[in-house]
């Protein structure tokens, strides 16, 4: 112990010069020339869709059009409803490109329904038998609508056939 | 012959604490070295030489720059100050963003440096709320940042849905381009799949869950000088730049 003592003053001292040639050693074997950057951003994305069917009734034939009340473009589809001894008949009545029979009981329309427009008009022509009370039969219209999605090659279309689950309200986490 | 002992004993003790404060002179000797070539004219020309510098590019244009010159760092981004916006033009004035729909993102790399370096992407996705909490339950992957050139860039394996890691194989070159390692950003449709439909009269109101969301895409661009490549990499990245295929 009392050797220790004798050269505790060169031991630290030797222990001290080493140490700070240990560190010089290691900072140059640090000094890399590195750089960086960074960006980032992002995109809401808006889904909800509300549409109002307008229908207005003359001389047996509903005249409906939908109208896109949100933000967000969509394509419509409408069905009418009746019992069987009513019949109707659909028209296209602006025309062109606008409401096509699908074969599968619903009328669609063919453009994107933007945001905040209308639809051009759809006829549906209720015919009753002659003997048919005229005041008692119900027609119901019934309008879908589903998001623009586009397909590889950058077409908007409608994929009816999509299955969507509901949801419980709550969070989103 | 007890004090010839103690005697020797002390001369080897201060033999050895007379060597050690010679390495120690030596050694200061050589810093001072350097720092005196460092200001000499001949030096001077060699370190303006030695420029780090990396940019990244969206669609073209260079989003964010940090380039070391002449004793600092010049840092620009395209968000008026250091910090850079990717997206910015994604969507034209009042376009909504469209389900599956592919929008132009071509992101590279341009060494805007004056040395050669090896670099590094990495690429995190992330949904968040609109009072900006993580949607953990949404998945990254339903955010399509469709990467391309993969034999430039070689792909960590160790990369996970969150955060992507791309390293560009062999050195960029000083002033060079790479080619992009991005090229379309799409929004998967399946963002859309849980949905609730409300009649009110003639009023038909479809909430989709996920509804005001909003994807995030950062992007970080690491570079590192080619000298000493596979132990700068290993310093800076912590990866076995060799064992990747890289170099």
């Amino acid at each position: 112990m009392k050797r220790i003592g004798k050269y505790s003053k060169v031991i630290a001292m030797s222990a001290a010069a080493l140490a700070m040639m240990a560190a010089l050693s290691i900072q140059s074997s640090m000094a890399y020339f590195t750089t960086y950057v960074s960006a980032g951003g992002g995109g809401e994305v808006s889904l909800r869709i509300q549409t109002v069917v307008h229908e207005d009734v003359s001389e047996m034939t509903k005249h409906i059009t939908i109208e896109n009340v949100e933000d967000n473009d969509c394509f419509v589809r409408v069905r009418a409803f009746y019992s069987g001894l009513v019949s109707i008949e659909y028209k296209n009545v602006g025309g062109g490109d606008g409401w096509y029979d699908g074969g599968d009981g619903y009328w669609y329309y063919r453009p994107v329904l933007r945001a905040h427009s209308t639809s051009s008009q759809l006829d549906v022509k209720i015919i009753v038998p002659e003997e048919f009370d005229k005041d008692t039969f119900n027609v119901v219209v019934v309008q879908e609508c589903t998001p623009v999605i586009y397909d590889d090659a950058g077409n908007p279309g409608a994929e009816w056939d999509t299955v969507y689950s509901d949801y419980q309200r709550g969070g989103k986490n | 012959m007890k004090r010839r002992k103690a005697s020797q004993r002390r001369k080897v003790t201060y033999g050895l604490l007379v060597l050690a404060v010679v390495m120690l002179l030596a050694s200061a000797v050589g810093s001072t070295r350097a720092a005196l070539t460092y200001y000499s004219e001949n030096y001077t020309a060699e370190i303006t030489v030695s420029q780090i510098g990396v940019s990244l590019l969206e669609n073209g244009e260079t989003v964010s720059s940090r380039d070391y010159n002449k004793n600092k760092w010049n840092e620009t981004g395209n968000n008026g100050s250091a910090s850079a916006v990717l997206l910015k033009n994604m969507l034209k004035k009042d376009e909504k963003l469209a389900l599956n729909k592919k929008y132009d993102e071509k992101l590279s790399v341009k060494n805007s440096g004056t040395i050669d370096e090896y670099t590094r992407v990495r690429i995190y996705k992330y949904w968040v709320n609109p009072d900006g909490s993580k949607v953990t339950a949404l998945s990254p992957d339903l955010i399509d940042l469709h990467l391309v050139n993969q034999e430039n860039w070689v792909k960590n394996p160790k990369s996970t849905k969150e955060c992507t890691e791309l390293f560009y194989k062999g050195i960029l070159k000083a002033g060079a381009q790479s080619k992009p390692f991005a090229d379309t950003i799409r929004i998967d449709k399946k963002v859309a799949s849980e949905v609730k439909t409300e009649k009110n009269g003639n009023v038909i109101t479809t909430t989709y869950k996920y509804d005001g969301v909003q994807f995030k895409v950062d992007v970080e661009v690491d570079a590192v000088q080619t000298h000493n490549a596979q132990d700068a990499i290993r310093s800076a990245w912590g990866v076995d730049a060799s064992a990747l295929g890289i170099l």
